[in-house]
């Protein structure tokens, strides 16, 4: 006996062994068929009597095992059921025959046997024989499971004959000896008078009608046979026996103890029967007259009166006390080599007795012991059962770990050297099962949540064999899979070497089957989910990009304030606070135009030790129609914080959602979400995509400058120039603006803004027609229109304090009346500075003064007008003013006419050029540079304080400051219309008017 | 004396492994994983009958062909295991008492660490001294 039968337990014991078997040509889809019709006939209750015979039944059975019988009857082929086609009568013979040659093989122990011809019609078929059913077809068959209880009814009669038998045998000295397939040669030649002899031909005929009593049904009686058995064996040192009948005793009790079985497969049993038929067990006052006295068989004074009540307490062993005859029945199995499969056996029925008492550390010692029986050399097949049993008995005793850890071994024993055809499938399968007992699932949101904890060098190896073993199954698909899994999920945890070994293969993998993000459905029904490479890269943050400044849409005001106002009536509400909700989920404050680019910027690094290339990075959106512009990019190893800018373009308007983003690393393509990386930080992933709107390109006359106006950011301008003017000149720029995008410019408007202005400007800085531009409005895309611009400069440079010394050391000497009155009040604050450099080189540029102005043109067309947007274009224009004339000192001198005077002005040239003054009714003066001279101008007199009043409300000023400077400028200009002094350079062939009077 | 030590979190993940390094290091991963069956088993019996009035020590938890498998757990159920060359016979239970004792020690004094995190893997150099300690000795 070889063949361990591992699904044994101890309830089996009162089971009788049916084998029920093809002969000839049987489908084998109709044989199971027909087979678990028959085998649903599981126990049956016996006419006349309120026992049960159970029924155990095999499709295939050892003969060899059969031989084993005496030692436990449970082990004897009783019965014999035969399933055969046969088209003709002709055939009938044959198969009659055939059927007779399957009954030879288990003829020694066989108590009867059927056989069912499915096929056979005509006169043969219609015969009456006990042991032989006619049925037309596999179909129409429906007293099976009737002729199979008769069958039955017959197999107990025998049984319970051959019980009444044996236990009536009284004449001690022909007890026949029992003996194992092994014993037999060790019995030639005994002394079979001795008195020793005949004992254990007696404690083995005990032993045996126990097994009978309980396979008829007759617990209480195997319970008092087993006892006596087991003194008789006892005495006489027969430990294998002895092992038997102590076994059979924890059968017995077993059976007492838990009628729901130990199997766990309790389907099996019909609780509807099993429980009259246990009730009937333990209360059966006249199921006892079968038995014969028990008393005619002790010899040697054992007495045990089985037919009293008290007798059945006594002898079913206390469930404490089932295991320490387990443990002994081992212990005496363990002393004979060929009882290898019995003890392991019992081992594995001894567990399924603890799993049910729950006590899993006794039964893990008995795991044990069954690991180390020897059964001799066994083939691999037999090793993966004796495995995959062993993990399957720890999973029931709770040891899930111990259960992964033989249902490895099992799997790798499937796929051993020795075999000639690896089976790779079984392998792979054994392995996934092994999975919950090492903690691991192969979804890697699992492993989202925080650092990986558990048994990482168990699991990277189990990794890598489910790897090896899907690849082996030619599934490369699924080696994919698990090897993304691991690399995902044990990157950490992997050495740098490791690293590279798994990516190069995944990138041979990869080679002949790129990874998805598709769910792979297995045969058996698990799925694997797609593993998406959220560490490679690893991804920091997510930032949705505004559009650049000049192509920003702005919502014209009156909107907004509409918006605003529907959302609640309520200026502040705490209630808004509370239902912002998740960080996400919000809306970010800005927009993005359909039709343009709009960028999000992601912080990545390589965790890698070398250089990561990935292809195909793009932006993952819901919401909006959305044309993603995928980047590749290569990350050096270990690389810190890396920005990558992700673009695209929204094609319709709407409210669009960042939702993740998705790479192809290794040939392995994977969609990251965001909501399942906690670590990402972003500020919100929701943005407003409005229609779309045309864009302006600008260009100008001017050269372009690196100079920005200070208050507005390099980025809020598209372009800036930059001109250098003397102090009163005038230039004009132009500037083209032509339609780059798609849409129509449908209104323009330009508006300017000086900014950093800490010197007064005189006049208009910057003027223009637009009259001319908007006629050409609208603009098509592709169309220019052009702009013209002047500037224009005038600045008071009077307040270079620092200056006067110069002058003063020049020796230049001034002479004249002190300043006179109409004029007092306005030059007052130049008497005190009059400013002028005659030092050219270093320290020409301290005194140059910057006016800088933004042009803002704001335009908009297409469906974004219609939704009240706009875009705005800046363009900085940045002016150097140089000084060009100084008055240095001014005077009067009565005139010839006493409505005239003359007006001396000092003129002061602090340029490197030759200059020309002109000024009314006067002649030109040439000065040179650095040089100082006096200009008389004749002049009408007029009266200076009556003349502000008159344009002006006084009341519109708020303060005597304003209103003061209000009438200087007044008073600035009256005196220029009387004067009209102008200068020229000559060499630079600029003519301007002077303003510095004001 | 140990071929093999390692501390085990509450949640039943490796915070501390530590083998000698001639021999095959996964195989006391398998070992020490699969002893954690028995250690359980073991707490939770005990747990039954008298939870505060608890012995650390869990004595033998299986033996294997080559190696004995000790357990020990604290009252916060981290757990300690030791695996010991079966060939080793000299060793005494209590001596295997006293290695606990001082791994336990040693664990208290890695905890008292503010910078260590519960539940972290253990860096510590001077618990990694303590444990090399209990190995060099006789391997």
């Amino acid at each position: 006996m070889s063949v361990p039968d591992y699904m044994q337990c101890a309830e089996d014991h009162q089971t009788v062994l049916v084998v029920v078997q093809p002969v000839g040509i049987v489908p084998e889809d109709q044989f199971f068929k027909i087979y678990k019709r028959i085998a649903s006939v599981s126990q049956v209750s016996i006419r006349d009597s309120q026992r049960l015979l159970y029924i155990r039944y095999r499709h295939h059975y050892l003969p060899e095992n059969n031989e084993w019988g005496d030692f436990q009857t449970h082990r004897k082929v009783v019965g014999l059921v035969c399933i055969t086609t046969c088209g003709a009568a002709k055939d009938w013979p044959q198969t009659a025959e055939r059927f007779h040659g399957q009954k030879e093989v288990y003829s020694s122990t066989l108590y009867d046997s059927r056989l069912l011809v499915f096929g056979l019609q005509g006169e043969i078929a219609e015969q009456q024989r006990t042991d032989v059913a006619f049925y037309p077809s596999f179909e129409e068959c429906a007293d099976v499971e009737r002729r199979v209880e008769d069958f039955v009814e017959s197999i107990f009669i025998v049984l319970e004959s051959k019980r009444l038998d044996r236990a009536t045998d009284k004449s001690g000295d022909k007890i026949q000896l029992l003996c194992v397939p092994f014993e037999k040669k060790d019995f030639v030649g005994l002394d079979t008078d001795s008195r020793h002899y005949k004992k254990r031909c007696q404690g083995r005929m005990r032993k045996h009608v126990g097994d009978l009593c309980l396979q008829a049904g007759m617990l209480q009686d195997a319970l008092v046979h087993y006892h006596m058995a087991v003194e008789l064996l006892r005495a006489v040192n027969d430990f294998l026996w002895l092992g038997a009948a102590l076994e059979g005793l924890c059968s017995a009790s077993v059976i007492f103890h838990y009628p729901g079985g130990t199997a766990g497969k309790t389907a099996a049993r019909k609780p509807s029967i099993s429980q009259p038929a246990d009730a009937s067990k333990r209360h059966r006052p006249g199921a006892q007259e079968v038995l014969i006295d028990p008393g005619a068989l002790t010899a040697n004074g054992i007495s045990a009166d089985t037919s009293t009540e008290i007798g059945r307490a006594k002898n079913c062993l206390s469930p404490e006390d089932i295991i320490d005859k387990y443990k002994e029945a081992i212990s005496y199995y363990g002393k004979y080599k060929n009882a290898g499969v019995i003890e392991l056996e019992a081992c594995v029925k001894a567990v399924r007795v603890l799993a049910i008492q729950k006590r899993a550390r006794e039964a893990s010692e008995f795991l044990q012991n069954a690991v180390y029986i020897n059964l001799g050399q066994l083939s691999e097949e037999e090793k993966i059962q004796r495995y995959s049993i062993l993990s399957e008995l720890y999973e029931l005793i709770g040891f899930h770990r111990k259960s992964a850890f033989f249902k490895r071994v099992a799997a790798m024993q499937c796929v051993a050297p020795t075999i000639p055809e690896p089976g790779w499938r079984a392998c792979y399968k054994l392995l996934l099962e092994t999975l919950p007992g090492y903690s691991l699932s192969l979804d890697p949101k699992d492993f989202s949540k925080g650092s990986h904890r558990g048994w990482a060098a168990v699991q990277m190896r189990l990794l890598h064999e489910l790897v090896y073993a899907s690849r082996r199954m030619g599934n490369p698909g699924l080696s994919v899979r698990h090897l993304s899994f691991l690399l995902q999920t044990m990157l950490d945890f992997l050495s740098d070497q490791e690293k590279k070994e798994v990516t190069q293969s995944l990138e041979n993998y990869t080679s002949k089957c790129p990874g998805g993000m598709e769910v792979i459905t297995l045969s058996d029904g698990l799925k694997l989910p797609p593993v998406p490479f959220t560490k490679l890269p690893i991804v920091r943050s997510v930032k949705l990009l505004n559009l650049p400044a000049s192509l920003r849409p702005h919502k014209v005001k009156c909107l907004l304030e509409q918006n605003v106002s529907t959302a609640s009536p309520f200026i502040y509400s705490p209630i808004i606070m509370h239902n912002r909700g998740e960080e996400r989920c919000k809306k970010i404050d800005f927009q993005w135009v359909q039709g343009d680019v709009c960028e999000v910027q992601l912080m990545v690094y390589n965790p890698m030790p070398y250089e990561l290339r990935v292809e195909n990075m793009g932006l993952l959106t819901s919401g909006v129609e959305f044309e993603s512009l995928p980047a590749a990019l290569s990350l050096p190893a270990e690389s810190g914080l890396y920005p990558v800018t992700l673009v695209g373009v929204p094609r319709t308007a709407g409210n669009i959602t960042v939702n993740g983003y998705h790479t192809s690393v290794f040939g392995v393509s994977s969609d990251c979400l965001l909501e399942g990386l906690p670590s990402v930080k972003t500020s919100g992933c929701l943005v407003e995509v409005i229609p779309s709107l045309p864009r302006l390109q600008l260009s100008t006359s001017l050269p372009r400058s690196a100079h920005t106006p200070q208050p507005m950011s390099k980025e809020q301008l598209s372009s800036s120039v930059s001109v250098q003017l003397f102090n009163g000149e005038e230039q004009q720029l132009t500037i083209t603006l032509e339609n780059i995008g798609s849409e129509d410019i449908e209104s323009l408007e330009l508006t300017s803004k000086t900014v950093n202005t800490k010197d007064k400007v005189f006049g208009r800085f910057l003027s223009w027609d637009l009259e001319e531009a908007l006629r050409h409005l609208p603009l098509k895309p592709g169309q220019t229109v052009t702009l013209s611009i002047s500037i224009k400069v005038k600045l008071d440079f009077s307040g270079q304090e620092n200056l006067l010394p110069d002058l003063n050391d020049d020796g230049i000497s001034v002479t004249g009346l002190p300043i006179s009155s109409p004029l007092r009040q306005l030059l007052k604050p130049r008497a005190e500075n009059k400013a002028v450099s005659s030092e050219s080189g270093k320290a020409e540029y301290s005194h140059i003064k910057t006016l800088e102005a933004v042009l803002n043109f704001k335009y908009t067309g297409g469906a974004g007008k219609v939704e009240g947007y706009y875009r705005e274009l800046s363009l900085g224009v940045h002016v150097d003013v140089e000084p060009s004339v100084f008055f240095t000192r001014v005077s009067t001198l009565p005139a010839t006419s006493t409505r005239q005077c003359h007006l001396l002005l000092d003129i002061f040239n602090p340029t490197e050029h030759e200059l020309t003054v002109s000024a009314k009714n006067s002649k030109d003066l040439v000065l040179h540079p650095s040089e100082c001279q006096r200009l008389a101008i004749q002049v009408d007199k007029f009266d200076f304080e009556s003349l502000p009043q008159l344009y002006q409300e006084p009341a519109s000023f708020s303060s005597p400051k304003q209103l003061e400077e209000e009438r200087q400028h007044a008073q600035g200009c009256q005196i220029n219309s009387k004067l009209d002094i102008c200068w020229s350079i000559i060499s630079l062939q600029s003519d301007y008017r002077d303003c510095m009077v004001a | 004396m140990a071929v093999c030590i390692a501390v085990i979190a509450k949640e039943n993940y490796p915070l501390y492994i530590r083998s000698v390094p001639s021999q095959n290091e996964l195989k006391f991963h398998y070992t020490v994983h699969t002893s954690l069956d028995v250690v359980e088993e073991k707490v939770s019996a005990v747990g039954k009958s008298l939870a505060d009035q608890r012995e650390l020590y869990l004595g033998l938890l299986y033996p294997t062909e080559d190696y004995k498998v000790y357990g020990y757990v604290t009252n916060s159920k981290v757990k300690f295991v030791i695996v010991v060359d079966s060939s080793n016979t000299s060793l005494r239970d209590n001596e295997i008492r006293s290695m606990f004792r001082k791994l336990h020690n040693s664990f208290t004094d890695v905890m008292c660490n503010p910078f260590y995190n519960p539940g972290d893997p253990i860096l510590s150099k001077a618990f990694n001294g303590i444990v090399s300690g209990m190995m060099v000795q006789t391997s």
